[in-house]
């Protein structure tokens, strides 16, 4: 019989604002203290965010958010603004207390003395930036990274030496890097030097992709989604994506399952292209 | 602290504060944000005689002040309910659970009250019988007091030792007929008020925001809905009423109770704020008139 399910490290938390910079045109990132009793997250999993709204209100519906960077001091988010949540967040400012619950969700695998290579599409950069950079346990080995988003205004180089790091960077408009998406750059990148397998986070357009890519060279993938949630903790099933059948269903949570998928169990012509 | 039990139908709950079906799946995935043995009790996801997918995501949509929900009753149906997730409760004996359970006929409703009747680990049934997000059935059933008296009576007869709860739709005429259909039929309780039928449009797209167009509403927009629908119940009947729609304050569970309710059921709040039901029942404890006042005449009181 299966053991009773339950996401271990889902405690809540209140936290408090050390800084909210803005990265580019669309990005910011909200730097929290990271509260006691805070677990260490794994590369891919996130938090859920209680956005605060006018006077002493919420928004109805948490926001998840992926785990940029996390250290003794602090749990680093990088959100894209795209509506009144996003934007209700970019006014927070130090002092301000942001209410979450996790570490939540299943991570990247860890998968020693393999060479993989990582594409971060937009926003999409956070956990992939966290695995190879920032996660302890030296997953950089082997690691190589390539970052893309629609033209220079969109990356966010100040406050991350990407560059300096060896990232790759590719721009639709080829205003900076590599001109092309970064699908295209990691085609290069693999004629150069072959990945043992590809992580990817980013427009589903992207991953889309970059899962052909990995079916030709065969070799696995995985995926990063994000969906609108409701608990997070896989007991709502509102946030499920169709996937290869799993115990009679064909749905999983992106929340429990995922967020990180093996991208050959999604069925990708049927994910929703916001 | 103060005893705030409540007796419903024949079993005692150790508070009226439970948490509404749908909202924690098969009852354990909350256990790390919420104490659930702290609880009144929870009430499942519901269960249905065969497997569900559930609908095409979108599911949930969020608005000023609550949301749209259309989940489709998505679950792993009766038969692996019963082998594999209700012997878990065993294990929490401490945990009172309410199983939500729909069918499609009055058949089914025999074989499903069959199924429940030997086993134990669970507190008793709450019927189904109001979900918008699902084609006919079970929203039809819950507009028609004859055939709820009879699926009433039907369960009932089968687990006389269990609590058994009918859940009933806001998206009606007369709660109150189906309400006295429901306790002629036997139920220990009526459970008000399911999700309220919306819609919304993506402007963009110019089509509804979900795939089936309807949805389920929930939120505190449905907070004065649900108080009217219970205050209504509370007229009508005898047997204790469970009120459900819009919670998110302690005040809100002071309204239910003014309304005549006997427990409460927290739903889509908990997705914020997943302390709230503790918090309510701390403040229950330190103030145990709030449960038992009520805003009806004497000749109106419930009983229980």
């Amino acid at each position: 019989m299966a053991a009773f399910f339950a996401p271990a490290h889902a405690h809540e938390h209140s936290a408090r604002v050390i800084d909210n910079v803005q990265l580019s045109r669309r990005y910011f990132l909200l730097r929290l203290a990271r509260p006691d009793g805070f677990v260490e997250p794994q590369a891919g999993q996130f938090v859920h965010v209680a956005v605060p709204a006018a006077g002493d209100g919420r928004f109805f519906l948490r926001r998840p958010f992926s785990i940029h960077d996390c250290t003794r001091e602090f749990i680093d988010l990088v959100i894209v603004e795209v509506g009144p949540g996003s934007r209700a967040l970019r006014h927070r400012v130090e002092g301000d207390r942001v209410d979450f619950y996790g570490p939540l969700g299943h991570p990247y695998p860890v998968l020693p003395g393999k060479r993989i290579l990582g594409l971060g599409g937009g926003v999409g950069l956070a956990p992939l930036y966290y695995y190879g950079f920032r996660a302890p346990g030296n997953l950089g080995d082997g690691y190589r990274l390539i970052y893309g988003a629609r033209t220079r205004e969109d990356l966010f180089l100040e406050h991350v030496p990407l560059e300096t790091r060896g990232v790759i960077l590719a721009t639709d408009d080829g205003s900076h890097g590599f001109q092309g998406n970064v699908v295209q750059a990691a085609e290069r990148e693999l004629a150069r030097e072959p990945a043992d397998a590809i992580f990817s986070c980013g427009p589903t357009v992207m991953m889309r992709a970059a899962q052909a890519l990995a079916d030709r060279m065969h070799i696995p993938h995985y995926a990063s989604l994000e969906n609108r949630m409701g608990c997070a903790l896989g007991a709502c099933r509102a946030c499920v994506v169709p996937t290869t059948l799993d115990g009679g269903s064909h749905y999983r949570t992106v929340c429990h399952d995922g967020p990180v998928f093996d991208g050959s169990i999604l069925r990708w012509k049927e994910l929703p292209v916001p | 602290m103060s005893d705030i039990g409540v007796q419903i139908g024949p079993v005692r709950f150790k508070n009226p504060v439970f948490i509404a079906s749908g909202i924690c799946g098969y009852a354990e995935e909350y256990s790390p944000l919420v104490n659930l043995s702290g609880l009144g009790g929870v009430v499942t996801k519901t269960i249905t005689m065969r497997p569900r997918e559930g609908n095409l995501p979108p599911r949930i949509h969020e608005l000023p002040h609550g949301m749209l929900n259309s989940i489709g009753l998505e679950n792993v149906g009766l038969e692996r309910y019963v082998a594999e997730k209700l012997p878990q409760l065993n294990q929490r004996p401490d945990v009172a659970v309410m199983v939500s359970v729909a069918a499609e006929t009055e058949d089914e409703f025999v074989r499903l009250a069959e199924t429940f009747a030997p086993m134990d680990g669970y507190a008793g049934l709450e019927l189904n019988l109001s979900c918008p997000n699902v084609k006919g059935e079970a929203l039809d059933q819950g507009r028609n007091p004859q055939l709820v008296e009879r699926i009433a009576r039907i369960v009932k007869e089968r687990i006389p030792q269990k609590s058994l709860w009918i859940k009933v739709t806001p998206n009606i005429t007369s709660v109150a007929d189906v309400a006295r259909a429901a306790e002629q039929g036997g139920a220990d309780a009526i459970a008000a008020i399911n999700t309220v039928i919306g819609i919304d449009f993506d402007l963009e797209t110019g089509k509804p925001v979900f795939a089936r167009g309807s949805a389920g509403y929930s939120g505190p927009a449905i907070l004065p809905i649900a108080l009217q629908k219970v205050w209504e119940c509370a007229k009508a009947v005898k047997i204790p009423i469970v009120g459900i729609g819009g919670i998110s304050s302690i005040d809100d569970v002071r309204k239910f109770f003014l309304a005549g309710a006997t427990a409460v059921q927290v739903g889509t709040v908990l997705y914020n704020d997943p302390a709230l039901p503790e918090r309510i029942i701390a403040a229950l404890e330190e103030n145990p008139a709030w449960v038992t006042a009520r805003a009806l005449p004497a000749r109106f009181a419930p009983a229980g």
